[in-house]
């Protein structure tokens, strides 16, 4: 545990264990999330949910719900016929008009002066189904004839009669699909020496917030829309409900309570959200809806399933020769960001290591299942999965260790992809290094492996996994800024306005540090405001492991014109060149020398005192250098990247299947620790969600339905089961990051799974290709019971 | 229709009188009739401990608790925790620590931790793992959880000692 | 939404099988079954809800002539922290360690495990193998008057027993197992506690040299009810264990189980683990 930083004597906070700002609010029980928040005259919604997985509506009859005490509206889509769809590919209606294609579908919404009779409100809605054949897999959703699920076009009718289509139908249930190529995967396979080819499955889980989904909604007299959301992209979807309502965006503000864990998850607008706003704008009262937890597992998004082949080779001396891919993604009945997830996919596919011809195909195809969002690495579990299963496989067919293997085939600082990716700092090969080192990998690789036939039940190994993905935000959108505005009062506190959203991963921190590092100013002389659209400046929103490379670049740049203002006057007052000032531990000082002329608070009252009063307040607004991607896919989408290997340690019972997370040794180029405390969380975070992604979370879905929607049967790791987690971290002083630092908030999660699948094939001899690696499925797999995936789909 | 109860506690050391529905749990009077808001629902089922409270001296789920059952017992919430010097080297050394990311299962957390500190049967890791098994996180990982529910045990050794 | 109309508390047995026997009574214990039961629909709350957490005739855990005496109302943790469970009971220590969650087994009581009779019950192997009788009071006659009945003929079924609906549960009551007297509980599960059995193992048996006597073996959540398996005990009975041993009593357990597909596992996935962990049981009996 490192020593307290001592800011009066002008210590810098990079790199230090800093705690968060509002850990002691939190661990209070004082934080005020959406579930605490009751407004005065507030109503309670409840959804009622189709519970039938894909069906014609004949009929709703809401007439004893609206009659029950208590109960002061019963919408169905009949009564907001004006209604438009929501989501990625605005194919969703957030109240279903004639038809069901899940069993998550709103039929209805009751908002009532209690939950518990909005509830028994629910229960009186009677509603009538005429089935319709259920399609319960993507390759079923491909074959000639299958029933199509929005096989008509989506329209939507103006107040005035004019007619829209927002949705064009599809004629093969395909929802979206991405191609990438570059170079010429058959010359690229007949240069290889060796190929391999197979088939992943990558399965269902989901984020499981501890704050259950909710929303306040709330008009004013003048009909302006206040929402209190946990939104992740405020901005965006400030826009997206006033498309919605059909009214001008500048009526709309959305504040964004302390959130109970994003993960992506909060990333798309889910119908509950605009149930909410209907119900408020048709009671004009404000109506709070809140999940259950079950609801939680059924309505809120997932990881985006995917079904992937790929077919790779390399030369003897292990250079990677080409790579094809084709997956199918079961985009669920409608489309959120899951169905996006190929764009990061494909970064992984075609450049985390160095490949010269790759081919790349998806295809998102509609069925009845859950539908999937974007989840903390956005995909690339799924494609790192694969690939580094590959790079294993492809080792030991030209006889070379994994390690050695990986190195050959590195990216280095300077590269630029075919894809158009430009590597300015990479500590790809200090990765890899690191983690076998640290980890003694090769030792132990060797040794367990000689032990696959051996009586010990209990087997060993250990297996190695890196990734790429974005560190320096990620052009989705044309842009990816970030503003800040910042204000210094008289008493040298200051406030720190970004468009950034604190989702507790601890940006709020981490941004209070950079402008505390320009200003020499204490940690508690910063207030941070991140959460009201009326107040902050633009931002597109917490994903993409953005938030500290691009909000912190814009506050780095607020504060340094901050900065330019405070010396200036110090320097006008003290008449002094400027270039002799500079600002430490609250003090305006002689560069130099450090010594103190003038208290930060004292300078700035003799400014706002004065004759020509002048205050110390500042904007900056932060695009990063980097490429919106072409229509090929191709750009350098971030301003920066990061990079992590990871070893994981696996202990195998033979006899029954399960898979003990020993250790995972990591090492992460993260450009520079800023805060050593907050950045150990997030990794260590993401490791453990990364092994419940591989050993422990299955969100069974059968035909249609999920079947295990609670804690009891859906198993996040408890405390006992997380391994021994040893990081390092590879400081690459990124030239673009704010001080050096690059985006970590994905990486963590991302190769764990990967790794150890390539443990337990070390320690076993089996290779499983289909997560999750619970008991039964590796027990199946070691007695060779196992139906490995297949590729059966329709081209 | 449900019936009411009358009832009497001591929470937080203070004595309570509410009248709640038979059906209802602890964890809802907690939350809506007494606006105790820092124990949290999260699963409502005992599956992920976030609304853990202490009763006569032990740590239980208060959603599988009824209200009624409150009755002539001494109730401690993390708002009653908190005000107390074990809240105070809980909550420095969980903000000191680290464990905390998003919040929401930090309360339950907290509860928890005052009851292994009370019971104190040494604080290996491995027990401490333990005992904390019935709480989920979903951020932290739990690793620096356990740092600061260490910390906390030697930090109350030496207080004990001195 | 609750049926309830009443709520009432009783401060002794008498009170309790008083109120019992006017009918129409939910008894509560510890409520972790109860409530997240009566919340999903699964169990009908009936008018009158009857904590009985204030009948101190139900509590403790004591020993007299040869015999344990434990209340109802002991709770997971009381057991778990009891020296006398932990010594001698072994089996139903190490159910109690690896049950649900400190929180829950801070409430949760051991007549609530029994009454509730979940196939997966996890006291309730370890009571098999340890021959335990319920103790069963109620005043159907007027007149305060407790029967026994062995655990294996008090679970009937899934949620089922044979408990009358004016009868409440005081307590268990078994014999100190003699000396040279070993029991162990497995439960299959992925992590220490909060899981609910896949399936589990009990055996009991008195140990003379390498050979078993007095054999008791019971499962977990294979059957309807926890069973225990008279083909794999006569298999074992009074002989040495070696692997050939092991193998037929694992061989003859394998017979005795009738487990299902849920979305925990699959009935033959549940067969595997039995013969694998009963074997390991049995191997670890004999390597101790
Ligand atoms: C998250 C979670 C995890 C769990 N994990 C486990 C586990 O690992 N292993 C396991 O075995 N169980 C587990 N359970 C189930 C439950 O905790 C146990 O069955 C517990 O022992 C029930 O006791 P209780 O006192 O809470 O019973 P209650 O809920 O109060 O009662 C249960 C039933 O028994 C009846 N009853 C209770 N006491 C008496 C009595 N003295 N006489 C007559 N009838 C009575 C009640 O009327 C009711 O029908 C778990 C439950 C939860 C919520």
């Amino acid at each position: 545990m490192g020593a307290a930083v001592d800011i009066a004597r002008g210590e810098t906070l990079i790199g230090k264990r800093v705690p968060k700002m509002d850990a002691p609010e939190k661990a209070s029980g004082r934080t005020r999330y959406i579930h605490d928040i009751n407004l005065p005259g507030q109503l309670h919604a409840k959804i009622l949910r189709a519970g039938v997985v894909h069906a014609r509506i004949v009929s709703i009859d809401t007439s004893a719900a609206k009659a029950l005490p208590g109960v002061h509206a019963v919408i169905t889509a009949a009564d907001v016929p004006w209604q438009r769809p929501i989501g990625v590919a605005k194919d969703h209606l957030p109240l279903k008009t004639d038809r069901v294609r899940s069993p998550r579908d709103e039929i209805a919404a009751v908002a009532a002066d209690s939950a518990e009779i909005a509830e028994a409100a629910l229960r009186l809605i009677k509603v009538t189904y005429d089935p319709l054949p259920v399609v319960t897999s993507a390759e079923d959703a491909l074959r000639p004839g299958a029933p199509l699920l929005h096989g008509e076009e989506l329209t939507w009718t103006a107040p005035d009669g004019r007619r829209e289509v927002l949705h064009a139908p599809s004629p093969d249930n395909v929802a979206m699909t991405f191609n990438y190529a570059q170079g010429d995967v058959a010359r690229g396979e007949a240069e290889s020496d060796t190929v391999v080819e197979d088939v992943f499955w990558l399965h269902y889980v989901t984020h499981c917030c501890m704050g259950v989904s909710g929303v306040i909604a709330e008009f004013d007299a003048d009909d302006n829309l206040r929402l209190y959301s946990n939104t992740q992209v405020p901005f965006l979807h400030k826009r997206e409900f006033a498309e919605l309502l059909g009214i001008d965006p500048g009526r709309i503000r959305v504040i964004q309570p302390p959130i109970g864990g994003g993960f992506g998850s909060k990333l798309d607008i889910y119908p509950f959200e605009p149930i909410a706003i209907f119900l408020a704008k048709i009671t004009q009262r404000p109506v709070k809806l809140i999940f259950t937890r079950e609801e939680e597992f059924l309505a809120s998004p997932t990881r985006q399933p995917v079904l992937l082949k790929l077919r790779s080779g390399c030369k003897r001396d292990g250079t990677l020769t080409f790579r094809t891919v084709d997956t199918l993604h079961d985009n669920g009945a409608y489309t959120s960001w899951g169905a996006t997830t190929p764009f990061v996919m494909m970064q992984t596919i075609s450049s985390l290591y160095r490949v010269p011809h790759c081919q790349y195909r998806t295809r998102a195809v509609y069925t009845n299942n859950p539908y999937a969002g974007s989840f903390r690495g956005y995909g690339n579990l799924q494609a790192t999965f694969a690939v580094e299963a590959h790079m294993d496989k492809l080792a030991e067919a030209v006889g070379m260790d994994p390690v050695t293997f990986r190195l050959r085939n590195a990216q280095e600082p300077g590269e630029i992809t075919p894809q158009g990716m430009h590597f300015k700092s990479c500590g790809f090969k200090q990765c890899l290094e690191t983690a076998a080192l640290r980890s003694d990998f090769r030792r132990k690789h060797n040794e367990y492996r000689a032990k696959w036939h051996d009586s010990n039940p209990l087997k060993r190994g250990v297996g190695m996994a890196s990734m790429l993905h974005v560190g320096g935000g990620a052009k989705i959108y044309p842009s990816d800024g970030c503003g800040t505005i910042l204000k210094i009062d008289d008493f040298a506190h200051l406030t720190l306005i970004t468009g950034a959203s604190e989702i507790g991963q601890g940006s709020e921190t981490v941004l209070a540090q950079l402008v505390c590092e320009e200003l020499g100013l204490p940690l508690s002389a910063v207030t941070v405001v991140n959460n009201d659209t009326d107040i902050t400046p633009w931002d597109v929103g917490v994903h993409a492991s953005r938030t500290t490379f691009v909000a912190g670049n814009s506050a780095i740049g607020a504060a340094r014109k901050a900065k330019a203002k405070i010396l200036a006057a110090a320097a006008a007052k003290l008449e002094l060149p400027v270039e002799r000032l500079g600002l430490r531990a609250g003090c305006v000082v002689e560069t130099g020398s450090g010594n103190r002329f003038i208290e930060i608070g004292k300078l700035i009252r003799s400014l706002h005192f004065s004759d020509k009063a002048e205050l110390v307040m500042t904007t900056h607004y932060y695009e990063p250098p980097s490429q919106h991607q072409d229509r090929e896919f191709k750009g350098d989408v971030s301003a920066a990247y990061a990079w992590a290997t990871q070893v994981a340690e696996v202990e195998v019972d033979t006899m029954t299947g399960i898979v003990r997370l020993l250790r995972i040794t990591g090492a992460h180029d993260v450009g520079r620790v800023l805060n050593r405390l907050g950045i150990e969380g997030q990794i260590e975070g993401g490791i453990v969600m990364g092994q419940g992604y591989a050993t422990t979370e299955n969100l069974i879905v059968e035909n249609g339905v999920v079947r295990n929607p609670s804690f009891r049967d859906y198993k996040l790791v408890t405390a006992p089961e997380i391994p021994a987690i040893d990081i390092s971290f590879i400081e690459t002083m990124d030239g673009e990051g704010p001080q050096g630092a690059k985006g970590v908030g994905e990486a963590p999660a991302i190769c764990v799974a990967a790794a150890v699948a390539n443990a337990i094939y070390n320690a076993t001899g089996v290779r499983l290709y289909a997560l999750p690696f619970t008991p039964e499925n590796v027990y199946r797999a070691l007695k060779g019971q196992a139906q490995p995936p297949v590729w059966r789909v329709a081209s | 229709m449900s019936a009411t109860v009358d009832i009497r506690f001591r929470l937080n050391g203070v004595d309570t009188e509410v009248t709640v529905p038979a059906g209802m749990s602890t964890l809802e009077m907690l939350r809506e009739r007494l606006d105790l808001t820092g124990t949290k629902y999260a699963c409502g089922e005992g599956e992920c401990g976030a609304c853990t409270i202490s009763v006569d001296g032990v740590t239980v789920n208060s959603c599988l608790m009824f209200a009624a059952d409150c009755d002539g017992r001494e109730l401690l919430t993390i708002e009653g925790l908190v005000a107390s010097p074990v809240g105070e080297v809980l909550r420095a050394s969980f903000a000191r620590n680290g464990a905390v990311q998003c919040g929401f299962c930090t309360p339950g957390i907290m509860m928890q931790a005052q009851h292994v500190l009370r019971k104190h049967k040494g604080c290996e890791r491995a027990d401490l793992q333990r005992a904390i098994e019935g709480n989920l996180c979903r951020c932290t990982g739990y690793v620096k959880i356990i740092d600061s529910i260490a910390e906390a045990c030697v930090t109350a050794d030496t207080e004990q000692g001195a | 939404m609750s049926g309830i109309s009443n709520y009432v508390a009783p401060r002794s047995l008498d009170e309790a099988a008083e109120l019992l026997r006017a009918g129409n009574v939910t008894l509560l214990a510890g409520g972790t079954d109860l409530m997240p039961q009566s919340r999903n629909g699964r169990t009908q709350l009936r008018p009158t809800l009857m904590s009985i957490r204030r009948v101190a005739e139900l509590r403790g855990i004591s020993e007299a002539a040869g015999n344990v005496r434990i209340g109802a109302l002991t709770t997971i943790s009381e057991l778990r922290d009891s020296v006398l469970v932990r010594e001698r009971l072994q089996a139903l220590w190490q159910a109690c360690d690896r049950f649900a969650s400190d929180q829950i087994r801070n409430a949760a009581t051991i007549g609530g495990n029994i009454c509730n009779a979940s196939p997966a019950g996890d006291t309730l192997v370890p009571l098999l193998v340890l021959d335990a009788q319920v103790e069963l009071a109620s005043k159907s006659n007027g007149t305060l008057a407790t029967r026994a009945v062995p655990i294996a003929d008090f679970l009937l079924g899934p949620g089922q027993t044979a408990r009358a609906a004016t009868e409440i549960l005081s307590g268990i009551v078994l014999a100190l197992p003699p000396r040279h007297f070993i029991s162990s509980f497995f439960k299959f599960g992925t992590r220490p506690a909060l899981d609910i059995s896949l399936i589990s193992v009990g055996l009991a048996a008195r140990r003379a040299g390498n050979a078993l006597h007095d054999v008791r073996v019971a499962f977990g959540a294979v059957a309807p009810r926890p069973i225990r398996a008279p083909a794999a005990e006569a298999a074992l009975e009074g002989k040495a264990l070696d692997d050939g041993v092991i193998a037929v009593a694992a061989a003859a357990a394998e017979a005795e189980i009738h487990p299902i597909s849920d979305v925990r596992a699959s009935d033959w996935y549940r067969r595997e683990m039995v013969r694998n962990m009963f074997t390991r049981v049995l191997a670890h009996v004999r390597d101790r």
